[in-house]
């Protein structure tokens, strides 16, 4: 039904926001508190993939 | 490319719209409870009572021009936004679906409506209460149908998933569930008021400056306002459109707190 693909549309988009934006942050405040640089983009790499990884488990398999 | 630009205006420069303009002092006293957008709220409250108190007060077999219009967009809202994405126990939230849809739609109309021109949702607030009633909406949906646990456990574990990898999981189902779908949904309708209302600003009085400047700016300056009266034709599509994106949102927040897996 392409009304449900229009609400998966929007769930995917809530999921890609907020993954990176969620462990993005947890680096970001890593790197403000132990000084480094790196942990703010593994951080965001690691939300990336852990929202595709959960677009995937909720509409993919 | 200073000094060509005082050549061709003569007189003030030209002061470009910004979020200041969006500020707009109180209309009695020396309060913030009586500006402009307050009153166009209660505006809006009354001319949508009074349209749809209209249509409907001699509803008939046959109906008039103005039934058949109050009773199209009941009949879009339910059976399009209602209907077919919530599922069979929709009518429960018909009245809600069509409230949000009709006063946000006539509120951002506000925006383009002569001696008016202001989209309330411009104003972060309003957009912010909306998304917060949208979202105590479907989590008390939520919790209603399926039970506190359930729905908790249903929102944070994603079942099938090795245990360690909720770890990395549940933290971003929880982000979404409670911070990005009640942010972007305010923010999109909001934002999309803003720049609007702030596009047609720079182009209509960006047309009236070259108005008031040389000779060559008098001839170009129709331009701009063309451009701003397409511009409002196209803000009209997107009020329309914003309308209902809130709308249909509202909606599959609903059917998803509803859905007995997901």
């Amino acid at each position: 039904m392409s009304r449900n693909n229009e609400g998966a549309a929007w769930t995917i988009m809530g999921y890609l926001l907020s993954g990176p934006l969620f462990w993005g942050g947890v680096g970001y405040g890593l790197d403000a508190w132990l000084g480094t640089g790196y942990f703010l983009a593994s951080g965001l790499l690691l939300g990336m993939g852990a929202a595709l990884y959960l677009v995937w488990l909720r509409f993919g398999r | 490319m200073r000094s060509m630009y005082s050549f061709l205006a003569e007189g003030d420069e030209f002061v470009p719209p910004s979020s200041k303009d969006f500020v707009l002092p109180p209309i009695f006293g020396d309060n913030p409870y009586t500006t402009k957008p307050i009153f166009l709220v209660f505006l809006s409250v009354i001319v949508l009572s009074i349209f749809f108190l209209m249509a409907s007060r001699k509803a008939a077999i046959v109906p008039s021009k103005l039934q058949f219009a109050g009773e199209s967009v009941y009949a879009y809202v339910r059976n399009e936004l209602g209907r077919d994405i919530i599922g069979h126990e929709f009518m429960r939230f018909v009245p809600y679906l069509f409230s949000l849809f009709t006063f946000i739609l006539v509120n951002n109309w506000f925006g383009i409506i002569p001696m008016l021109q202001f989209p309330t949702m411009s104003r972060i607030s309003f957009a912010y209460v909306l998304g917060i009633i949208t979202f105590a909406v479907f989590h008390y949906v939520g919790i209603r149908h399926h039970g506190i646990i359930k729905y908790m456990k249903d929102i944070l574990f994603m079942p099938g998933v090795p245990k360690p990898v909720y770890i990395l999981l549940t933290p971003i189902e929880v982000a979404t569930y409670l911070i990005v779908r009640p942010l972007t949904i305010s923010l999109r309708l909001f934002a999309n008021m803003f720049a609007g209302h702030l596009l047609l600003m720079i182009f209509i009085l960006g047309g009236e400056h070259l108005l008031e400047g040389a000779i060559g700016l008098k001839l170009v300056s129709p331009f701009a306002f063309a451009f701003g009266i397409a511009l409002t034709f196209f803000e009209f599509l997107v009020q329309c459109l914003q309308a209902y994106i809130f709308t249909l949102l509202t909606a599959l927040y609903i059917g998803g707190a509803l859905a007995d897996e997901h």
